[in-house]
């Protein structure tokens, strides 16, 4: 991926958390995680594993006893047919877990992070889903007859639900569909989410 | 970069994993072209073990793999704590490029940004990290967004302002960045 601002420092990255195959102009580009959880776990494990396995097989060349362990794996391992229930209960767990790395490899992750659009070559910038809601329910909220409103935004749609203690359910309904409508297109996303906005009286308490 | 590399690993694990999971499993169903004969074999028998433990190379081998799996290993986990923060910008690179005239504390940069980034409308914080090489950075901006905020308002004029201002002061060419936009959540009240 190269950026066209022809530089003179050459080739540079814009994402400093990760890349973006498939880079459109300015739409249709993802943020992608870095995996840092995931695989400093998997490098735990790994280096674990192969640790105490080292630790064991040198000291059994310095003529000490292999640990109770590592004789009982020796020994279950000869005894038990591919068949066995407890191989295949543990073939199918190494198996989901392969899986499950194979898919955090492959998919960009960072689900939170909207991907807003006006990237030119050089800034990347995204907008968290949770910043999205209060910024739409702050406009929400300066609508006359609102007393409270609930944001849920999604990647691929925003529901709103009102609460308005006064005036018409629908002139109230009308003004929030104006109102996050052009907040929304302020938000600055690469993908336009649809609104949904519903409203009904407040339960009357007591 | 350690997006890729994380990506890669991750998948090869993943998919060795799959492979072995899948050999005992397909074997366990019968099936005549895996390396265990039927499900009458066991899975890793004594003589299956001891194969090559007569060889002079078998146990040097075998250490040296455990050694350096276990390095490669600590060096991947190290490798996911270290976010390396840029000291130095170099500013003038002078005639032959080998002794810089002009240095600029990262730091610096960074605090600049970072003001001109709080100043805008409806921004209550702004975090600036740079990362990269001296001599082509990167930026990461982290946005906290307050009440009376337009998102993608405050990223144009963070593009031709704060952002500007850094490549014009500095005389960089381009200075990527990455910007994240969050919000302090608060009490839902008019904000007139």
């Amino acid at each position: 991926m190269s950026d066209d601002t022809g530089t003179l420092l050459g080739e540079q990255r814009t994402a400093a958390s990760g890349f973006s195959p498939g880079e459109g102009e300015g739409g249709d580009w993802r943020f992608w995680s870095v995996r840092r959880v995931p695989a400093a776990l998997t490098a735990v494990a790994v280096a674990l594993g192969a640790g105490v396995l080292l630790y064991d097989i040198v000291s059994v060349r310095a003529e000490r006893p292999a640990m109770a362990w590592r004789r009982r794996l020796a020994a279950e391992l000869a005894a038990r047919p591919p068949d066995d229930p407890w191989v295949l209960l543990a073939a199918s767990l190494v198996l989901l877990l392969g899986v499950g790395l194979i898919v955090l490899a492959a998919t960009p992750g960072l689900r939170t992070l909207l991907p807003m659009s006006g990237a030119s070559g050089e800034l990347r910038a995204g907008l968290e889903r949770s910043a999205a809601a209060v910024v739409l329910r702050d406009r929400a909220m300066q609508i006359s007859g609102v007393q409270s409103v609930r944001v849920d935004v999604g990647r691929r749609s925003v529901a709103a639900r009102a609460e308005a203690h006064f005036r018409a359910l629908d002139d109230v309904r009308t003004d929030l569909e104006a109102v996050l409508g052009v907040g929304i297109g302020e938000l600055g996303l690469t993908r336009r989410p649809a609104l949904s906005v519903s409203v009904r009286r407040p339960p009357s308490k007591g | 970069m350690l997006a890729i590399v994380n990506r890669t690993l991750l998948g090869l694990i993943g998919a060795a994993l799959v492979l072995g999971a899948a050999l005992v499993l397909v074997s366990a169903a019968g099936v005549d072209w895996t390396p265990y004969e039927g499900s009458s074999d066991v899975l890793l028998s004594a003589a299956d073990r001891r194969r090559f433990e007569g060889r002079d190379w078998w146990w040097p081998v075998v250490i040296g793999t455990l050694a350096v799996v276990l390095l490669l290993a600590l060096w991947w986990l190290f490798a996911q704590l270290r976010r390396p923060r840029l000291a130095e910008v170099l500013i003038d690179q002078g005639e032959s490029g080998s002794t810089p005239l002009a240095l600029l504390r990262g730091r610096a940069l960074e605090d600049a940004v970072a003001e001109q980034a709080t100043d805008l409308d409806g921004v209550e914080r702004a975090h600036v990290s740079l990362s990269g090489k001296r001599t082509a950075p990167r930026a990461r901006i982290g946005l906290v967004l307050g009440p009376r905020a337009r998102p993608a308002a405050a990223v144009d004029a963070l593009r031709s302002g704060a952002l500007k201002a850094a490549r014009t002061s500095t005389g960089l060419v381009s200075l990527p960045a990455e910007v994240r936009l969050r919000a302090v959540k608060h009490r839902p009240e008019r904000v007139t």
